[in-house]
């Protein structure tokens, strides 16, 4: 009887949740709609037509759906208050929730996607990856094309340099981008700034150094390195860069781009000799480092027992509430270069926003999008999210409302450290692969010493080598 | 109209709605499932497309499936066995021995069972947190200190460790199934059989446990059935699947190709493959306890 009842009891949650859900959206359309009608109630595109610099829409409704997760949602209602202002006889419906993809997905099934869509969080991204295989995004080139203001320079100019052209907008690699860029998060390597300050330890230049770091950490007490074990889908904050440091572009897209033979290249065994090195060298890795989840390991990070760890500029707001030792202070270091004549650099992750082929009204979603990147937007995003819109100079507009450690994060990229993003190309669709699972997961192996790099080497060939013989079979059926 | 017709409609109506809600949310959707599962279909926006049996086909040359399968397979041999029998015995010392603390612990046994299976995921993922750990402060204090490893992070001991979890959380919830069953065979047959001679031992097994046959039989379908359905939140919370799946399970698995993958025709295939399975392995294994209780 058992898991009979389990079923039940899940079913019955289930079912409860969604009504929740459903009321929550409902009641928010309510509120945000109220304002609107209310000041503006006669003759809406008349008056629209007049503030907006003679632009016209023929649907004036617009439904944005947004992910709800640690930025709130207040940026949003707000923004769309703004907007309704600036473009009266509008009126925008934003439905916000922390599993937003649930809620959109039976609409998108249904044809009836959102005009707009905020798609972020893990739970969440697998939709969009679904929508660019389905090829369901609507191009969005034209926008980032057009001046941002009558007559001055394209919007795209104002976006930071790199972000439009990579994979994460322009997911197809063709230069069209469909993916428009919000909020951008720098990662890489963080390091206890008191420790390093009092004991005069010299932050690391290149990975040499850092592993000549196992003494002093161990001198200290503590492992020079950790991980979030059970996702090793977060050492890409260290691989990544240094791909890129090693083989440059052409090495990052052969990996990107899920070329096989990239798991042949000198760049490979060199990249990877890093994780082996961390497996074998004594003292590197901290003990159970691959049995712990995300907020074990940056506990015992910021408890003192690792000098180093893979994460995000969202780190310190994640763990606002966990343990520390004392005086402990997030210090941001990227990645450090193979060879001192090389910069240091970082890996930065562009959150996205969408619009749906089939939205309903796409015009207005497109101008309800180039508002969100005024100056006007960046700040109040700043204000309401704490987070930093990809645009430039967005670190210091945003500045007093960021922590400083984040600050100095955003600063160093705008003053040029050097930043690689990238994402893989989709799979065939129907393909049981996942690139970065196939690539990560085994990772865990390797720092058990129960998987050589070679061995890993020969079989990460084997699967792209698959991988790409499915896209083949794909493009000759389409 | 007659008593009986009038009699029959007033059932009828009675049963309409109840029968309506399941066929709609049970059987509308099984059958989606088994009609998906012939389908190429990323679950988001395109039109199906109709591939025949060619996921069921994919998947036996799927080696992640593969292993997980071979996963899921260890786990539903070796905890329904060592569930059922630590059940079996803890029903029968406490039933027999006529201890003090009997109801004290049959409450604590069957405290696992009301507890969420989340809840429990996360205490065992700390009973096994390598460093400040229960099982390895417990080794340390032995002076077993060498015997300490990473449990949930070797794939020599991740589905042990997972094993011992799940049977936890379910051997109090059958044993006390098997106490009431205990309860019911007749004193007589003891105290006759004492007086024969027979041991402790061989009352147990040539009393309790024919008496309580029918009620094996039972259990032993839920509680493969429950490996199946609870391994998910077990694995998903405690390990996510690693070290690079040597811990993935057949649901978590289905899980991440239909949400993470966007594979939507394949994972319901996986589905419909699970649910071959256990009706095959509910069917084996009432046919081969079947002979015991002649």
């Amino acid at each position: 009887m058992k898991p009979k009842k389990w079923l039940t009891t899940v079913a019955a949650s289930v079912v409860a949740v969604s009504v929740l859900a459903g009321c929550g959206s409902n009641n928010n359309n309510g509120g945000n709609a109220a304002s609107p009608s209310a000041s503006n109630p006669s003759s809406p595109s008349a008056s629209a037509s007049e503030s907006a610099g003679g632009k016209q829409f023929e649907n004036m409704e617009l439904n944005v759906a947004v992910f709800q997760g640690g930025y709130g949602r207040e940026y949003w209602d707000t923004i769309a208050e703004d907007f309704m202002k600036d473009y009266p006889g509008t009126k925008i419906n934003i439905t916000a929730s922390p599993k937003i993809a649930e809620l959109v997905r039976p609409k998108i099934v249904a044809g009836n996607p959102p005009d707009f869509m905020y798609i972020a969080g893990s739970d969440n991204l697998p939709i969009i990856n679904g929508l660019i295989k389905d090829k369901a995004l609507l191009d969005l080139t034209e926008v980032f094309n057009e001046p941002a203001e009558e007559g001055g320079a394209p919007l795209k100019d104002k976006i930071l340099p790199g972000v439009l052209e990579s994979r994460s907008s322009s997911p197809y690699g063709d230069g069209q981008v469909y993916l428009a860029p919000y909020n951008f998060g720098v990662m890489g390597l963080w390091y206890n700034k008191t420790l390093f300050d009092e004991k005069g330890i010299a932050v690391p230049k290149t990975w040499d150094d850092w592993f000549a770091l196992t003494a002093t950490a161990k001198d200290n007490d503590r492992a020079l390195f950790t991980y979030q074990g059970l996702y090793p889908g977060y050492l890409e904050e260290m691989i990544v860069p240094s791909i890129y440091s090693v083989g440059g572009q052409e090495a990052l897209d052969q990996f990107y781009n899920l070329d096989p033979e990239f798991w042949k290249s000198d760049t490979f065994k060199q990249v990877w000799g890093l994780i082996e090195r961390i497996a074998k060298e004594d003292n590197a890795l901290m003990k159970g480092t691959i049995a712990l989840n995300h907020t074990q390991s940056q506990t015992a990070f910021m408890q003192g027992k690792a000098m180093f760890i893979p994460n995000g500029t969202w780190f310190e707001d994640e763990m606002k509430d966990a343990p520390r030792e004392d005086g402990f202070q997030f210090g941001f270091l990227g990645a450090p270069a193979f060879t001192a004549d090389k910069p240091a650099m970082a890996m930065t992750n562009v959150e996205q926003l969408v619009i749906p082929a089939k939205a309903k009204n796409p015009e207005l979603a497109k101008e309800f999008l180039k508002y969100l990147y005024s100056d006007k937007s960046v700040k109040l995003n700043a204000e309401k999210s704490k987070g930093v819109l990809a645009v430039k100079g967005a670190a210091d507009m945003s500045k007093e409302f960021i922590s400083e450690s984040m600050y100095n994060v955003y600063k160093a990229v705008d003053e040029g450290i050097v930043t690689v993003n990238g994402a893989f190309k989709s799979v065939a669709k129907g393909s049981k692969y996942n690139p970065s699972d196939e690539i990560f997961k085994p990772i865990s192996s390797i720092m058990n010493k129960q998987l050589t790099v070679d061995e890993y080497g020969a079989k990460m060939y084997d699967i792209f080598t698959d991988v790409q013989k499915e896209l083949e079979q794909n493009g000759a059926q389409e | 109209m007659s008593m009986k017709t009038r009699r029959g409609l007033f059932i009828a109506a009675c049963l309409l709605p109840g029968l309506a809600l399941f066929l709609l949310f049970k059987v509308y959707p099984t059958i989606q499932i088994f009609q998906k599962s012939l389908y190429l279909w990323t679950g988001v926006g395109d039109e199906p497309k109709f591939i025949g049996l060619q996921n069921f086909v994919d998947m036996f040359h799927d080696d992640v499936f593969l292993l997980a399968l071979r996963n899921t397979g260890f786990l539903m041999l070796v905890v329904p066995v060592l569930t059922l029998l630590i059940a079996l015995v803890n029903a029968s010392l406490l039933t027999q021995s006529k201890l003090k603390e009997r109801g004290f612990y049959r409450t604590v046994f069957f405290f696992p069972s009301i507890l969420s299976f989340v809840v429990i995921a996360i205490l065992w993922s700390f009973i096994y947190h390598p460093t400040m750990g229960f099982v390895n402060s417990g080794l340390e204090l032995l002076g077993l200190g060498d015997w300490a490893m990473a449990w949930l992070g070797d794939q020599r001991t991740v589905l042990w460790a997972l094993a011992v979890t799940l049977i936890w959380q379910a051997a109090g919830y059958y044993m006390v199934m098997y106490m009431a069953g205990i309860d019911g065979i007749s004193p007589d047959l003891y105290e006759a059989a004492g007086l024969d001679g027979a041991t402790r031992i061989q009352q147990f097994f040539h009393i309790t446990i024919p008496m309580l046959w029918e009620i094996i039989r039972v259990t032993i379908i839920f509680s493969i059935n429950g490996v199946l359905t609870i391994s998910f939140v077990i694995v998903s919370v405690m390990t996510a699947g690693g070290p690079d799946r040597h811990s993935e399970v057949v649901m978590t698995y289905l899980y991440s190709q239909a949400f993470t993958n966007s594979n939507f025709g394949y994972a319901m295939a996986i589905g419909v493959f699970i649910f071959i399975i256990s009706l095959l392995l509910a069917l084996i294994s009432n046919k081969l306890t079947e002979r015991g209780s002649h």
